[in-house]
């Protein structure tokens, strides 16, 4: 029957199956109704013209739904079947004349086709119409409205009754034949689909709608990918939950929690624990599944293992975040190696430093420290930003010595990190910088010289690592050398400039001796020829004149040549310092000058205090002595010739302020500078060598003290120097 | 010159050189007059005709100048260059005399214009034969130039 009517395949079992019971049925019904006819025709013969108008109706349209079949319009086929059906059915029972007619029954068959045909209203509607129509007819029996009944014999009663019984097997051999069909159907894809998700490389679940229930269905992927067995996840609502990494479980449930709320899809990357303890990072991704009446039904869900993809995005950002670090300290390094060769003044090379490094490493705060003199002290010398500024001015320094990062540094010769300082006892409390949480101490160390420490600070709590530490040692040695170099750069500028000044001085005090040896000679050899002219010309007035005008010549060499050594003596020949209260010295200065004092009536006026100072005593007995010498000497016509010698205070480094002061001629301002100077002489008329001045400004320089005058022409003069203190 | 008085300046810083100078002058009968000045700054305040040499009479034009270079004050060199500088005083011939031999010093003489660079010789008969040859040299045989008043 299958082969013989082979039916378009519609792509939906149901369509298939509804087309397969029109054609089933109206094949066999046209056939039975041929037999029927002709059983008829044999059996009762009067009957043969109702029952072949029936039948004739039926068969014809049973063709017309096999055609509209074939033309795809199923629902139409089933619509004319049935109603052909049921018009036949009603037509034979009232020609019939009423309930009694065996024909009656048929209307079952119109309501268990109808049912196997369609669903819902429409089969309902049948059922009801046919139940209406017989109600009807019975109704009309009863009053008599229809032909009297008619008189059926038991065995044609019986024929109507097979044909009925025959459609009624055919009708439930096609239904569970359909049902079957569709039964084997669905295994078949059912299978497929388990399979399908039992072997895709993820792990499907479904979960209820409520979230405190366990999982209704979890693929077996899941015991691969976790060792877990599946029946944890299914039986124990819980167990998803223990098992979510520690760091991820609030927000993963935080979220479903969410998703349950708006029923939107659930996405997430979180980390779970498996069963052998690895951390396995899972790609979560859930949609609601909704029933035919959009009902919410059920969450449909995908576990996807992204571990490894997630390793990669890690190796990948942390390769990268490496890369600009280094990319970062190449670049501090070439800045910091331009400025270190390029800068040689170490104030602007260390500021420079501190700030490429601030800048290049987003760090809060960059210092750097020289050790002092003293070796005890690393003292402040650049440091970034305005707290830097501020540290800078109150000449921030730490002691060398376990209390401090840097001071532990410089002491260990050793860069030292300390992340989060704040819970590292080693640190020095600094209320400058009271957000640092992680630094680095780096020693600068130059040719094994231990010079500085630089510190480095972050805001960050674990700011640094152990690779930027190679790299800012690194750029801290390069500072380091750069200082050094910098530092001998300065020395050899002060060097050469003070060799360019010894030489010119060099070259004046050779001119002015060759000029001022060669002055007496002149003299002394010029007279000599004239005594001679005097003693022939027996003029001993101009003899004892010229004599003298010799002897003064020889005695202008002596002094000259005395106080040349003088000169040449200080640094040579130092005596070393010692503690020498100033008035002992001032009264030792006054006893080699009585005699010329006394003889120009100049009184000497001296303090009553003086503090103590440490020098060497001989060569500041010599200054005062050329000081007051000075003082008397340029007296001009003062009446009441006074010097005074006193104390007035202390200069910035705390060195007591000495004075010699007198009330002679004065000495103009733009001479100020040039008495102090070798040879430098302003009056032709009064006796020196120009010498006296020079002297004592270099006794005075080489105890570290400074010289200086205050006068006007005519107003006397004061003379200020400062020594050490003892 | 004959009938007009020569008149030669010296500035000299040493009173020594400075009489051994005028001696000689005087014994060979060089100049009717020398002026002496100790230093630079009075030696200017002459030529300039300032201070106490305001008037015309009691300062008048040197025929040559005999200058040392290390003065007080204002120094031999800027004597010389205030001399060169100046349109009324520039004719004069300045002859430097000084006891210096420096290279340095006999360039920057002759840079700023001076006419004659001489060493003060050590020794009384070259003292006496180099004053004589200055005087024979540049008051009698140079011819000066009209200096006015």
């Amino acid at each position: 029957m299958d082969r013989l009517f082979k039916l378009p395949d519609f792509g939906n079992d149901e369509l298939d199956a509804a087309a397969r019971l029109i054609c089933s049925l109206a094949v066999s019904m046209a056939m039975m109704s041929v037999l029927f006819v002709a059983a008829v025709g044999v059996a009762v013969p009067e009957m043969l013209p109702r029952a072949l108008g029936i039948t004739g109706t039926v068969t014809f349209a049973c063709a017309g739904s096999v055609a509209l079949v074939r033309r795809g319009r199923i629902h139409a086929a089933g619509n004319l079947l049935v109603f052909v059906l049921w018009a036949a059915i009603t037509a034979g029972v009232v020609t019939a004349g009423g309930v009694g007619a065996p024909i009656f029954i048929g209307y079952i068959i119109v309501i268990m086709v109808s049912g196997l045909l369609w669903q819902g209203t429409m089969r309902l509607i049948v059922t009801v119409f046919c139940v209406l129509t017989a109600a009807l007819i019975a109704f009309a029996q009863q009053n008599a409205l229809l032909p009297p009944p008619m008189d059926y014999s038991p065995a044609a009663r019986f024929g109507v009754y097979l044909f009925f019984f025959i459609i009624a097997a055919i009708l439930q051999r096609v239904s569970a034949y359909n049902t079957r069909e569709l039964l084997k159907k669905a295994q078949s894809s059912e299978a497929r689909y388990r399979s399908l998700l039992e072997n895709i490389p993820a792990t499907t679940y479904i979960n209820g709608l409520d979230l405190q229930s366990s999982f209704e269905y979890v693929s077996p992927q899941i015991e691969k990918l976790l060792g877990y067995p599946r029946i944890n996840f299914t039986l124990d609502p819980l167990f998803w939950t223990t098992i979510l990494h520690p760091e991820d479980a609030e927000r993963v449930l935080e979220a479903s929690r969410q998703s349950a709320r708006t029923l939107e899809p659930f996405a997430m990357e979180y980390r779970v624990i498996a069963g052998d303890g690895r951390v396995v990072w899972l790609k979560d991704e859930s949609v609601l599944v909704r029933d035919e009446n959009g009902a919410p039904s059920y969450w449909l869900g995908v576990w996807t293992d992204i571990t490894n993809l997630k390793k990669a995005e890690e190796e990948q950002a942390e390769l990268i975040h490496r890369m600009t670090r280094r990319t970062v300290q190449l670049q501090t390094a070439a800045d910091v190696a331009r400025a270190a060769t390029s800068i040689l003044d170490i104030e602007e090379l260390l500021a420079q430093a501190a700030d490429l490094i601030q800048k290049h490493f987003e760090c809060y705060y960059v210092g750097v420290f020289l050790m002092d003199e003293s070796g005890e002290w690393a003292v402040l010398r650049a440091a970034t930003g305005e707290i830097g500024r501020q540290m800078l001015e109150t000449g921030h320094r730490l002691k060398v010595e376990d209390s401090s990062m840097i001071g532990w540094c410089i002491k260990h010769r050793q860069a030292r990190i300390a992340l989060d300082v704040g819970a590292d006892a080693v640190r020095f409390a600094n209320p400058f910088l009271p957000l640092t949480r992680s630094e680095i101490a780096l020693p600068l160390i130059a040719h094994g010289n231990l010079i500085g420490a630089m510190t480095i600070q972050s805001e960050k709590p674990s700011a640094f690592s152990r690779v930027d530490v190679t790299a800012l040692q690194a750029m801290a040695d390069l500072v380091a050398n750069a200082i050094e170099n910098a530092r001998l750069f300065t020395e050899r500028v002060l060097l050469t400039q003070e060799l360019e000044l010894q030489n010119e001085e060099l070259e004046r005090f050779t001119y002015t001796v060759s000029h001022d040896l060669r002055s007496p000679l002149v003299t002394i050899r010029g007279f000599l020829g004239y005594l001679r002219q005097d003693v022939i010309a027996g003029n001993m007035k101009r003899f004892n004149e010229d004599m003298a005008r010799i002897a003064n010549a020889v005695d202008k060499m002596q002094t000259l040549l005395n106080e040349l050594l003088a000169l040449s003596r200080i640094g040579r020949i130092a005596n070393p310092p010692e503690d020498v209260p100033f008035d002992a010295i001032v009264w030792e200065a006054l006893n080699l000058l009585s005699g010329p004092l006394d003889a120009a009536k100049t009184r000497v006026k001296v303090a009553a205090e003086f503090p103590t100072v440490r020098v060497d005593r001989l060569r500041i007995v010599e200054v005062v002595q050329n000081l007051v010498s000075n003082a008397a000497k340029f007296m001009g016509n003062q009446a009441e010739p006074l010097i005074e010698i006193g104390v007035q205070g202390t200069d910035t480094d705390g060195k007591p302020i000495f004075y010699v002061r007198d009330n002679g001629i004065g000495i103009e301002p733009q001479y100020h500078e040039r008495i102090f100077g070798l040879f430098n002489r302003l009056d032709p008329s009064i006796e020196g060598t120009g010498i006296g001045l020079t002297l004592v400004k270099r006794i005075i320089e080489t105890h570290g003290g400074r010289i200086w005058v205050e006068s006007e022409r005519g107003k006397g003069a004061a003379f200020f120097f400062t020594l050490p203190a003892a | 010159m004959i009938g007009e008085p020569i008149l030669v300046m010296l500035v000299e810083d040493n009173v020594d050189h400075a009489e051994l100078v005028i001696r000689t002058m005087e014994e060979h009968r060089i100049a009717n007059r020398v002026r002496h000045f100790l230093d630079g700054q009075s030696a200017l305040d002459y030529l300039f005709r300032r201070g106490e040499y305001a008037e015309q009479e009691k300062s008048p034009r040197p025929h040559v100048i005999l200058l040392d270079l290390r003065l007080p004050r204002v120094d031999g060199i800027d004597v010389l260059k205030a001399i060169k500088e100046s349109d009324e005083l520039k004719s004069i011939p300045v002859v430097v005399l000084t006891t210096s031999e420096a290279e340095k010093d006999v360039a920057r003489a002759y840079y700023n214009h001076a006419n004659s660079y001489l060493v003060k010789p050590v020794g009384f008969e070259e003292f006496k034969k180099m004053m004589d040859d200055l005087g024979f040299y540049w008051l009698g045989w140079n011819t000066n130039p009209h200096i006015p008043d």
